[in-house]
C-alpha cells in the first residue's frame, strides 16, 4: 500500500522500558507484547488501548532483568505509562518493570535510556538467614535461590 | 516523595535491596513498614547513607480487634517515626480514624472495609492520614480490580469533602512490586485522581515523618518551643 502524506502519519514516542526480574526468568518480546497489550485492555479498555497503540518495536532480556522499547501515539504516553506499570508479570514470571524515559526517535531513546546488561554477573555458593544459596550478582545487588525461593539483597548484606 | 515498603524477617526482599530498588526508581525517599507482630531490626541510618536517600521507621500494626491495637498503639507510639494501623474492618477504621496518636490509617478500602463521612470527619479532626493504597490497582485484575477502583473512588470523594489528610502508596512486598514515582501518577490520574493529589499524598509521607521526629527530639518542648544548651549559644 503507498505512504500516507507525511501530514497524515501518526505520530509516535518511544519508550525506554527497564525490566527487572528473578535470575531464571527468560522472556522474548512477544511475551512481552502479549503481557503489555492485556494489561492495557484490562485496565484501559479497548478504546483507549486502541488509542494508545503500545507497541513493542524490541525486547532483550539478559540474567535478572532486560530494557524494551515500546512505541506509543504521540499524546497518550500517560496512559501508556500507566499500563505498562500494571504488568505485574510476563509469562508467569513477575517483574519489576517501569518506564526509564522517552523519545522522539528510536535512536535518541536508545542512546539516552538504554545502558545494556549491568557489567559483573557471578554466581557463588553463600551462606544466608542460618542457610546457604547459590547467589547471582549484578554489580549493586544479588539475588540468592534458597531451595528454588530467591530472595533479593545487596552484597552489603551478605 | 517517599514510597512505603513492607519488610519481613525472612521477607523476599532484604531493606537493602529495597533501599537499592526505591532510589533508582526515583523516590527520595522509603517508610519501612514493619510489622508490629513480627518486627524486624533495621539500620536505617545506614541505609540512608548507602543509597542517599530517606529512610523511615515505620510501624504497622495489623491488630484485628481494638483492645489489641490500642494497646499496641500506646506500646508503640513512642518508637516510631510513623504509626500505622491497618484498617479493612468498619469498626477498626472508626476506631483509628478517632485515635489522634495514630498517623496513618493504613488500607482502609481492602478486605471488608469501608468508610463513611462520619469517619472522614473524624480522621480530618484528628490528623489520621487515609492511606491511598494503589496496590489493588497495580496487582489485580478483572472484578476484584474493578471493585478496588470503585473503593478507592469513594474513599477520594469522602477524602475531599472533608478535607481529610490522606498518603499515597503502591504499597509493595517485594522489591519486584516497586513502582516509579511517576508510573503511580500516571496510574492514579487514570482512576480519577488529580496529578497534584497524587504527588501530595507521596510526599506527605515524609511530612509526617519530619512532624514526628521533631516530638520524639528530647529537646522539644512543644511546637515551635526547644531547649537550647547556652553553653552552644555563646
Amino acid at each position: 500500500m503507498r505512504h500516507l502524506p507525511k501530514h497524515l502519519r501518526p505520530r509516535y514516542r518511544y519508550l525506554a522500558v527497564e525490566i527487572e526480574t528473578w535470575p531464571d526468568a527468560d522472556f522474548g518480546r512477544q511475551a512481552l507484547q502479549d503481557a503489555i497489550w492485556s494489561e492495557a485492555r484490562t485496565f484501559l479498555g479497548d478504546v483507549s488501548s486502541a488509542a494508545v497503540d503500545l507497541q513493542v518495536i524490541e525486547a532483550d532480556c539478559w540474567t535478572g532483568g532486560g530494557s524494551a522499547l515500546v512505541r506509543v501515539r504521540r499524546d497518550a504516553t500517560e496512559q501508556a505509562r500507566a499500563a505498562i506499570a500494571c504488568v505485574s508479570s510476563v509469562d508467569g514470571q513477575p517483574v519489576r518493570i517501569g518506564v526509564r524515559g522517552i523519545g522522539g526517535t528510536v535512536k535518541a531513546t536508545e542512546t539516552k535510556y538504554c545502558d545494556g546488561p549491568p557489567d559483573a554477573t557471578g554466581t557463588e555458593s553463600v551462606s544466608f538467614r542460618g542457610a546457604t544459596g547459590r547467589a547471582v550478582y549484578r554489580t549493586d545487588r544479588v539475588d540468592i535461590d534458597m531451595n528454588g525461593l530467591f530472595v533479593g539483597a545487596t552484597p552489603r548484606e551478605l | 516523595m517517599y514510597e512505603t515498603v513492607h519488610v519481613h524477617a525472612d521477607g523476599p526482599t532484604t531493606p537493602g535491596r529495597f533501599g537499592v530498588t526505591v532510589s533508582r526508581a526515583g523516590f527520595d525517599g522509603m517508610v519501612l513498614r514493619n510489622r508490629q507482630s513480627n518486627m524486624v531490626t533495621v539500620d536505617a541510618e545506614s541505609l540512608a547513607n548507602q543509597y542517599g536517600i530517606g529512610v523511615v521507621r515505620g510501624i504497622e500494626i495489623t491488630a484485628r480487634e481494638k483492645a489489641i491495637a490500642s494497646g499496641a498503639i500506646g506500646n508503640r507510639r513512642p518508637e516510631a517515626e510513623i504509626l500505622l494501623v491497618r484498617g479493612r474492618d468498619p469498626d477498626l477504621n472508626r476506631f483509628v480514624a478517632e485515635s489522634p496518636r495514630v498517623d496513618v490509617l493504613a488500607d482502609p478500602m481492602g478486605g471488608d472495609g469501608d468508610v463513611n463521612h462520619v469517619m472522614a470527619n473524624a480522621a480530618a479532626e484528628n490528623e489520621v492520614a487515609f492511606e491511598v493504597n494503589l496496590d489493588g490497582v497495580l496487582r489485580q485484575s478483572g472484578g476484584d480490580r474493578v471493585q478496588t477502583i470503585a473503593d478507592l473512588r469513594k474513599l477520594r470523594e469522602l477524602i475531599e469533602d472533608a478535607g481529610a489528610p490522606f498518603v499515597v502508596s503502591g504499597s509493595p512486598r517485594t522489591h519486584l512490586e516497586v513502582r516509579g514515582p511517576r508510573e503511580l501518577i500516571a496510574v492514579g490520574t487514570e482512576i480519577g485522581f488529580d496529578l497534584e493529589q497524587i504527588k501530595a499524598g507521596l510526599s506527605a509521607w515524609q511530612a509526617i515523618a519530619e512532624r514526628n521526629r521533631d516530638r520524639l527530639d528530647p529537646s522539644s518542648v512543644r511546637p515551635g518551643v526547644r531547649l537550647v544548651d547556652d553553653s552552644d549559644s555563646e
